[in-house]
């Protein structure tokens, strides 16, 4: 059952996930080029700078991967009105259960293309001594992220139109409250409580922040 | 003889729909036409006695195991055939058959690969591009080729041309004759389960209007011409359905339950039964629902 499963979530996301391994495996080839470049002309800060510059990549291809893999786990029973999955003679949690298993093992495919790119640009980059290369934290923080935003995104797309609808309504609700609240100047911070709770250790999403270096000290 | 799917009491709402106090059986290895004009909660009938949806209140025993409890083994020995078409059409297939095929242990590939030939389809057809006739006959074949012992089909021809619509109930009739399967096949097309079911049931307006072995309901359901009729029925010894007045003082009756011998009520009340017509299945649940229809209509 979980390989005919896997099977099916390979067929409805191939495209993109070959797309992301791609992406993936491009990355940290396309940023160590950079920092090389910038190395050579003995720009060394620079290149550091740089690289922890256009370090968000990471996270949001990390965040992409999960959002396509969890919308796709969903969107064909979705158009079938889930009927289909309801009628295979298998319990409902077992059956979200290998689900949500065959997407988190297609994860595996863009961290591996990351961890691969991370590793051949390790390879071909010359660093200064205080420098080292770190591919594979590299990978295993890209497939972390991944598959938190993975986890997440399932949750909320394995619902109905009215659980999405409320979840976002909620999310849009705060920001707006918020807004009402600096707009009336008065000194009553929601957000940032819950930003920092989410985002801060040990939130569910602070593996998104931070530093995404290849090449670190 | 035991049943293989038996309702109790059944209660359901969604919205202004409901079912009510819904009792159903279908006895084990019978073709049970489940007959209802559109609206009359045939899908939602079976989805409930499928698992699929959950009751307010009631029983519902399937093969012998309690819904929605026992469902997940239930599914496993029953195929189902939905109103809509529901698989994937991202699929081709052969991809469509090794997905379900996963879930069935009774799977009979050889049997699939025989349908599907005698389907006319090929394995590397995608889903999204198959007409309705052959996405009905795929759906056909993934519930046949399970080989399961009860074989639900909601509205299983609709919409599907003659040739495709012959070629299904062939192998329906097929799968039957070469296993004792229990097959409920819901339809608002008379004609075609006055040919295959030998039980019936009829709903209207979430409730089983009735529910009876195909012989009698074709038998049992007359229409008599009958000149200088009695103002007031009196106590009858069949079910009187419906009378209008034709022309002068004769009137024609649609009856239920009726026997030769019962001729000799119209003597008693000083009328004169002219003529006795067979109904055809048609008529017959037209009358049935028209009759049905007028208490509720009061309400």
């Amino acid at each position: 059952m979980f390989r005919a499963m896997l099977r099916a979530h390979w067929l409805w996301s191939r495209l993109f996930l070959l797309v992301s391994m791609l992406a993936a495996f491009a990355a940290p080839l396309l940023m160590a080029r950079g920092f090389s470049a910038r190395n050579q002309l003995g720009m060394f800060g620079w290149a550091l700078d740089a690289q922890r510059e256009y370090g968000f990549v990471y996270p949001l291809l990390a965040g992409a991967v999960g959002l396509i893999l969890a919308l796709t786990a969903w969107s064909a029973d979705h158009r079938g009105k889930h009927i289909y999955a309801l009628s295979l003679p298998i319990p409902r949690w077992n059956f979200v259960l290998l689900r949500f298993g065959a997407g988190a093992v297609l994860l595996a495919l863009p961290v591996v293309g990351l961890w691969l790119g991370a590793l051949v640009a390790s390879a071909t980059t010359v660093l200064p001594a205080s420098l080292h290369a770190y591919p594979t934290i590299l990978a295993l923080r890209f497939g972390l992220a991944a598959f938190v935003a993975y986890a997440l995104f399932f949750a909320v797309s394995a619902g109905s139109n009215r659980t999405a609808g409320v979840f976002l309504g909620t999310i849009a609700g705060l920001v707006v409250v918020q807004i009402l609240l600096n707009t009336l100047e008065l000194d009553v911070d929601i957000l940032g409580p819950i930003t920092a709770g989410l985002m801060l250790w040990p939130g569910p999403f602070e593996v998104f922040t931070g530093r995404w270096m290849l090449f670190d000290v | 003889m035991s049943n293989a799917v038996e309702i109790r009491d059944l209660h359901y709402q969604a919205g202004s729909f409901a079912i009510r106090d819904l009792a159903l059986n279908v006895p084990n290895g019978c073709m049970y036409g489940f007959l209802g004009p559109n609206g009359a909660g045939k899908t939602t009938t079976i989805r409930l006695m499928l698992g699929l949806l959950r009751p307010l209140s009631g029983r519902i025993s399937v093969l012998g195991g309690s819904i929605p409890q026992e469902a997940p083994r239930v599914l496993g020995r029953t195929g189902y055939v939905p109103e809509q078409p529901h698989l994937y059409s991202a699929f081709s297939i052969d991809e469509a058959m090794r997905y379900h095929a996963a879930f069935y242990r009774t799977w009979d590939w050889t049997w699939a690969t025989e349908l599907l030939g005698s389907f006319g389809l090929a394995r590397s057809q995608r889903l999204g591009k198959l007409s309705k006739g052959e996405m009905g006959k795929l759906e056909m074949l993934l519930a046949l080729a399970q080989r399961p012992e009860l074989l639900v089909l909601d509205e299983p021809t609709d919409g599907l041309d003659p040739v495709v619509r012959r070629d299904v109930l062939t192998a329906l009739l097929e799968f039957v004759s070469q296993q004792n399967a229990t097959v409920f096949i819901s339809s608002h097309l008379v004609h075609e389960l006055e040919r295959i079911c030998d039980w019936v049931g009829v709903m209207d307006h979430g409730r089983l209007v009735a529910e009876l072995p195909m012989h009698s309901f074709k038998n049992g359901i007359k229409r008599l011409h009958i000149a200088s009729p009695p103002a007031e029925p009196g106590d009858t010894p069949f079910v009187l359905l419906s009378r209008e007045r034709t022309n002068g003082d004769a009137e024609v009756w649609v009856v239920r339950g009726w026997q030769g011998p019962m001729s000799q009520y119209f003597d008693g009340v000083g009328a004169t039964l002219r003529d006795v017509v067979d109904l055809d299945l048609e008529e017959g649940f037209v009358e049935l629902l028209r009759t049905f229809r007028v208490p509720v209509q009061e309400e």
